[in-house]
Order: C-alpha cells, then structure tokens, then sequence
C-alpha cells in the first residue's frame, strides 16, 4: 500500500484496494474488530466500545471454490462469495462476528459463517419483516441482547453518552456521505459511480473517524479539481449490491454516468440518520426497521396496486428528480429473491413515471461482465428515443 | 441441464390410510370453490406452522394453500404452462417453483375475469379477498404474495411474522419472553385486521376449540412419528408425504383428528406386527428437504430394487414434540397457546443445533437427532433449483451427519416443480453406489460403539 497520507479518492481507491490492511493495522494495535453482513446491525454499539465494524463483503474477481462444500450453487453468489473469503481467512482478523436475519440468504450465511468460521464472539440479529409496531418493540429487544452480548464479551458497559456519540459520529458520515451524493447532482457529475463505490466501500472497512476524514477530504477534492467527468445518459442503480469497481466502470464506458445508487452500497445504509432519542436504542432500533429501505422489510400494502407501488417507491421518483435521471439498471444478483419478486412491479412503476428500466441478471463474476456491454450500450441508445 | 427421463410413476403409498389422504387437499380447494359460489370469504396462505391460519380460519375465511396447490399441480404435471406465464411477465425464474406456477395462475385468473378456468387443476384456485403471508422459513413467503398484487389488485397481504432466533441467542435470558410476547402481539394484530376486513368479531369460543383441536391432532401426529422408530420403519415417507396434509394444514378440523386415529391404528398393528413398510428392508435413510413430485414413484423403485426405506423426511412438515408440561399447563389463552406451539416448533432443535454446530436449528439439526432416533443408514440430498431456502443448509446437514453422527449422504439434483433438473438413471446409479457407502459407514459406527 502505498504512504497512508494519501488523501481523497486516491486513498479510498487504496483501501479499496485493500480492504482489510488497516482492519489488521488495527488490530496489530490492540483494537477489536468485528464483522458484520449487510445493512441492518446497528454498527453505533460497536463504534460505541471501540470496536472498528468491518461490512463483509464478496469478491467478484475470485472464483468460489471454498464455500462449495458448504453453501449450494442455487444460493446468492453474493453470499457464497462472501463465506468462501471467510473460509479462504480472508477475514480472519475478526474478533467477532454480526449476523443479521436480513434477506435469507444473508441469514443463513451467517449462521453458516458461525459454524464453520469460528470468532471468538457471534451474535445474531433477527429483524423482523414487518414494521408494526410489536416488530419495533422486538427489534429494539434484539437489539437490546445484541448490546449485552457486546458488553459481556468486552467486560464493559456501553455508557448512554458513548452511544450517544457513535450515533452522532455515524449521523455525520451518513450527512456526508449525501453531501457527496450531492454532488452528483451537476452535469456531468462531480463524482463518478467507480469513485463513489470507492468511497463507500473504503468507509466501511476502516474506523467511523477515520471515514469522516476521508469523505471529509473526498468532498474538498472533487470540489476543488477540474471535473474529470463528461455528460453521459444519467442512470440510477436499484437492485442488489455491487461491490466491484470492475462493474461500475463497464456501466460508465457504455454510456452511463451512474448518479445515485439504491442498493446496500449506496444510498441505504446513509440516506436517514438516527434520532437521538432519551433512550438511544429507541433511535437505533427506528432508523434500521423503518428506515433502511430495502424491500426485504414489507410495509404494509395499500388499498390498490398503484396505491402500494406509490407507497413503497415513491423515493425512486425523488431521486429521479433531483438527479435528473434518465434511465434504471435493475441489478439483480442472479437467486436474490428479495429483490428478484420486484422486478415486474419496479418496472411498472419506473416506466409509469418515464423512465425506461434495464434487467439484468447476472452471476456476480467479472468473468461475465464482458458480455452485458452490448447490453447496456444497447440500453444507453434507447434512451435517446425514450 | 439434463435431458428429461422420468418415467410417469406415482408412487405405491404403504398404508390404506394415506390413500385417503388425497381426500383433505380436494377438501380444501372444493370447500373455497364452495364458499365462492356461496359470497364466503376466502383467503390464499403459506404455511405458517399453525401461527395464523387458525385464527383466519375461526374468523370464517376459506383457506387455500397456493404452495400445496403447487405441489399438486407439480404432481400432475400441469405446472409448466403457468410457469412460462410467470417467466413472461418478466419474474426471473429461478424463483420459488411453487411461486412461479401461482403468479402464472393468477394472471391467467385476472385475464378470466376472475372465473376459474374449466380445466385449471383441482379445479383452481376461488380469488381471495385477502392473502396471509408469512415471515416464517422463508422470503417467498411473503415477496411473494406482494407481488400478486399486479394480478389481485386491492387484495391487501397480511404479513404475519414468526420470529427466528438463532440458536445461541436461544438461550439469552429474556429472549423466549420478548419472542413470545411478540408472536401474541402479531396475532391480536392479525385478528384486528380481520375484523376490520369482515365487519365481525372473533368467536373466541370457537377459536379456543379449534386450538383445542389442532393441539389433540398434531399430539397424534407425533405419536405416528414415534412409532415410525421401529425397525423394520411401519411407513415411509411415499406414506407421509400423503398424511401429513390433514396436520399441517387442517390440524384444527376434526376430520383431520379422526383420521389420524385410523392413521396411528394402521402403524400400531404393523409396529405390533413386526410389518415392514417395504419388504426386505435393508437400509434405512432420510429425505431432506422437499420431494420430486413429479417423480415419487423414484422411491418405490429404489426400495424395491436396493431395500431403502425412506424412514424419516424434513423437519419442516412434521407436528413438534408436545409442549412440556410446565409450558402450558394453565395457560388457557388461545392466542399464547399458538405462540407456545409455533415458538416451540421452530427453537426445539436449538440444543441439537448447539451441540452438533449447525445452526440454524430448523432444517439441519433435527437430521442430527432423527440420524439416531430413527437409526438411519444414510441421507438423501435433493437440492432443489426453486426452493433455495430448503436448500441452502443441505451441505451443511451433509457434512455434520458425516462428521458427527457417521451418516454419509448423497446428493440427487432435483426439484419441485420443474422436470428438466432430475435425471432418474443418474439417480439409480448414484444410489446404488451409495448402498456401498452406507455399509462401510455402519461399519465404522459400530466399531465407533455407536447405537445402530
Ligand atoms: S437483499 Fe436486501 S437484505 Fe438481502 S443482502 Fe441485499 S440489501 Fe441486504
Ligand atoms: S421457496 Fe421453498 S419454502 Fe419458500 S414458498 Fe417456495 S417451496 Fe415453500
């Protein structure tokens, strides 16, 4: 890796690079550092005891070969990916280990992690799939056994105005993080959608502090310098996650300025902060039920079709606004069901409101992504008559 | 994928009993055709381990089980049209096969009018007036139902969480509390939904006896399971798959109760008897997790050909170990009653799932225990292309039966629903290798000092 002070995209592009260096830096000082999978583990209970959280993630350049024992090829590639650089000790710097009941996939990978990738301390979340009222109450119980399973292991309590400041610390970046998204808004963007992946992914492998100072002088740089960026058809990205640079960037060759992304490496984990409640696990448990807006989590339907399509994706038609976007890639992680039952009524409710919508698909291998090109190139030239 | 060679074979089912079995499923659907022509409500559910169809059903809603009525379809081979519909209209198709084949139905029921097709299988499915979703086991269960909306404009889903607490997490303190707590606050939320849908109030008389029902028939189902600990096993899972629609969909109807009688009376005089359920059993394996529908006769013909019994099958379908007492004894709350059972069947094996490291504790660990209970040889694998979340813990469930137990297992690619994945000569002759297998594992579990 190259000097530490590098600052701004260059050294988000390096911790990119390298995912876990400064997690094992970390560590070699004494630090604790656990992994955890997906959106929903309130990562504000960690920050709180000192504990660097670290969001697991797959790796679309490496084959799976580990993880075919014991995850089935029919799962989330997603998932197996993600459970195989746990078997290969990619992550073998975890002192602990955050499951979370967000999609099934997920859920069950990380009770299979747990078996199989043994840390010294495991907890797993069950979030509920509803947001009535009981689920809130359960969630924030969940929550509450999560907290005492931290403190037993660490042999400390969390102390209410510690939490309180990892909330504000999280607030901040998640305020920064839609600062940067911010400047997407202009033509062309002032920030790419590789930079971006870049960013987002390097601020959840190191230290909440540290990922304010990055985003901090992330924003400085891109507002600063010669935008680098050309007009191109503006696209949104709704679906499953993309964790790849590789992917991003056939996107943006073909035709696309990415400008804002609704998936779990963009704009989910960030768009809401948490309200700081008397009861800090009152705000937790609120913002990632309610506000973590994944279609894991049903909402409750409403009285006609159109009326429960509005409900759930009017955000869509927001941020189609306000990033002037011209088209919709719907990623789909082939065997991701969460996000694969959505597909008829997404595209519904995005050509309802204008906007044409490209499916795709795919097998999470940036050995297959030379052949989308032709896909999404075809898709940037239809837009033009759309 | 593999070129289609199954042979049209239903199965031999062992008991006269399970040949009345076919009785309850044409019951249900000709009871919501019924209540159709009649003005009655009627909704559509998933299996829900007896969490909230009770209560709809107290409520004098029609239930019908889109899943079953899957299976059904698959059964007869008529699930492929509305499979190609689905695929049409844009659902990948790697979803959930049973899911597939109700979202094709459903459009084709919209493009009708909502009139049932003349020829639509088991006479179709009545368009409900709700749809009771659930949080239990898996994502189709509730993406599904919402994305009929397309096809059901206006019908609202009920989604009725089941709480999953891993199996650590089991033994936190408080956690069966707010676990349960939670699951009676849902149905109090489930029952005023319904209220306000049909404009009149539970009958708590009723649903009191209907638990009272559905806790005596599942009892009984349980007690059919322990006899099946026999060797040689009194039934097979051809048997089983046919007797267990009365318990897991109907536990609450008294002829679901009287039948399992004469079911228990059958096994009983076999048991009795020393009656195998296959002549010359040889070796006796389990089945995880859903069968080839189409294709079950494959389990006549591997018992006549290689002496396997099928001696116990997936965790899911069958009726929990009764409550101990000290859990239920006095309470007499329907609603806390249900939470009790459906908490209880889904965090029983949570020991098991501690002990042998399989969490979760549904799907894998109870193999770890049947491995000895029912004193088994080998188990069968069939990883299913539509049906993941049965499918992704089966290597897990493979590696610990080796690993811990001294059960190998073998994996037979199949599916649900679609024909194209199950190859039945390369299903014969990895069974056949397998036997080999199974006796060189009996023999290390007998120098091993293990049981049987
Ligand atoms: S589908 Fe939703 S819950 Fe599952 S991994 Fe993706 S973002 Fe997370
Ligand atoms: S995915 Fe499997 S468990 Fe879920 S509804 Fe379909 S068949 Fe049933």
């Amino acid at each position: 890796m190259e000097e530490q002070n590098n600052t701004g995209l260059r050294r988000a592009a390096e911790i990119y690079r390298h995912r876990g260096l400064r997690a094992r830096q970390l560590k070699e000082e004494g630090k604790k550092i656990f992994g955890y999978f997906c959106c929903y583990p309130p990562i504000e209970l960690l920050t709180a005891l000192d504990i660097t959280p670290i969001r697991v993630l797959g790796n679309m350049d490496e084959p799976v070969t580990e993880a075919d024992d014991y995850l089935p090829p029919v799962m989330c590639i997603f998932c197996r990916s993600a459970f195989d650089l746990g078997m290969k000790a990619q992550y073998n710097y975890f002192d602990g280990f955050v499951g979370a009941h967000a999609c099934d996939g997920a859920e069950r990978t990380s009770f299979i992690w747990q078996n199989y990738i043994h840390s010294p301390c495991n907890f797993q979340l069950d979030v509920p799939h509803t947001a009535h009222g009981p689920a809130l109450t359960f969630f924030k119980e969940q929550i509450a056994l999560f907290q005492k399973t931290l403190e037993t292991f660490c042999g400390t309590q969390i102390h209410p105005d510690d939490l309180r400041q990892a909330i504000a610390l999280h607030n901040r970046q998640r305020a920064l993080v839609r600062e940067l998204y911010g400047l997407r808004k202009p033509n062309p963007p002032l920030v790419s959608g590789t930079e971006m992946l870049q960013v987002l992914i390097a601020v959840m492998s190191i230290p909440v502090t540290e990922g304010n100072d990055l985003l901090q002088a992330v924003i400085n740089e891109v507002t600063t310098r010669a935008n680098p960026h050309a007009p191109k058809h503006r696209l949104l990205i709704w679906g499953s996650l993309i964790d790849h640079a590789a992917f991003t960037e056939l996107i943006e060759s073909s035709g696309f300025n990415i400008v804002v992304e609704d998936t779990a490496i963009g704009t989910r984990p960030f768009w809401h902060d948490i309200e700081m409640t008397a009861d800090p696990l009152d705000g937790i448990s609120d913002h990632y039920l309610n506000e973590v807006l994944c279609p894991r989590t049903f909402r409750e339907t409403g009285p006609s079709y159109q009326a429960d399509s509005d409900a759930r994706f009017n955000y869509l038609k927001e941020f189609a606004k306000h990033w002037n976007v011209d088209g919709v890639f719907a990623n789909i992680i082939r065997n991701c069901d969460i996000h694969g039952y959505e597909v008829p009524v997404i595209k519904d409710y995005l050509n309802a409101i204008g906007l044409p919508v490209l499916v795709i698909e795919q097998d999470y291998s940036t050995a297959a992504l030379e052949p989308l090109r032709t896909r999404f190139e075809a898709f940037a030239e239809s837009i033009d008559g759309y | 994928m593999t070129k289609n060679k199954i042979k049209t074979k239903k199965s031999n089912k062992t008991l006269e009993t399970a040949r009345e079995a076919g009785y309850f499923g044409k019951k249900m659907l000709e009871s919501a055709i019924r209540a159709q022509d009649e003005g009655k409500p009627i909704g559509w559910s998933m299996a829900n381990w007896w969490e909230g169809d009770i209560i709809a059903k107290a409520m004098g809603v029609n239930l019908v089980y889109p899943e079953n009525w899957g299976a059904f379809c698959a059964s007869i081979r008529r699930a492929e049209p509305f499979l190609e519909i689905s695929d049409g209209e844009g659902f990948p198709n790697t979803l959930c096969g049973y899911a597939r084949n109700n979202i094709g139905f459903a459009k084709t029921l919209k493009e009708n009018d909502f009139v049932i097709p003349a020829d639509a299988p088991g006479g179709g499915l009545a368009k409900p007036i709700m749809m009771l979703a659930s949080g239990a086991a898996c994502d189709a269960r509730y993406k599904w139902f919402q994305s009929l909306g397309r096809y059901l404009d206006g019908v609202p889903v009920w989604m009725l969480e089941l709480p999953q607490t891993g199996a650590r997490e089991f033994f936190l303190p408080e956690n069966k509390a707010n676990n349960l707590k939670f699951i009676v606050k849902e149905l109090k939320l489930l029952i005023r939904f319904l209220e306000d849908l049909l404009k009149c109030k539970m009958d708590d008389a009723k649903l009191e006896a209907m638990v009272d029902q559905a806790f005596k028939t599942l009892g009984l189902a349980h007690e059919v399971d322990l006899l099946r600990r026999n060797v040689p096993s009194p039934m097979v899972s051809q048997d089983f798959w046919s007797i267990m629609i009365p318990h897991f969909y109907l536990p609450d109807d008294p002829e679901a109760y009287e039948f399992y009688q004469r079911v228990y009376a059958e096994v009983k005089h076999k048991v009795d008897n020393g009656i195998g359920a296959i002549p010359n059993e040889k070796y006796r394996m389990m089945f995880g997790e859903l069968p080839p529908w189409h294709s079950i006769g494959f389990f006549d013909d591997i018992a006549e050909r290689y002496g396997i019994a099928m001696v116990m099958e997936s965790w899911n379908y069958h009726a929990p170990t009764p409550l101990p007492e000290e859990e239920i004894d006095g309470v007499t709350d329907p609603l806390e009653r249900i939470a009790r059972l459906c908490y209880h069947k889904y965090t029983e094996y949570n020991p098991a799932a501690l002990k042998y490291a399989v969490a979760p504790s549904y799907f894998s660990a109870p193999f770890l225990e049947y491995a000895e209970i029912y004193r088994t040889d080998g188990f069968m694998a069939h990883p299913l292309m539509s049906c993941r979340p049965a499918t992704y813990t089966l290597m897990q469930t493979l590696q610990r039966l080796e690993e811990k137990r001294l059960v190998p297992g073998v994996v037979v690619n199949g599916d649900i629903i679609d024909l194209r994945v199950f190859n039945l000569e390369e299903a014969y002759s990895k069974v056949e290798a397998f036997t080999e297998t199974m006796d060189h594992y009996r023999e290390l579990r007998r120098k091993a000092g293990m049981a049987w």
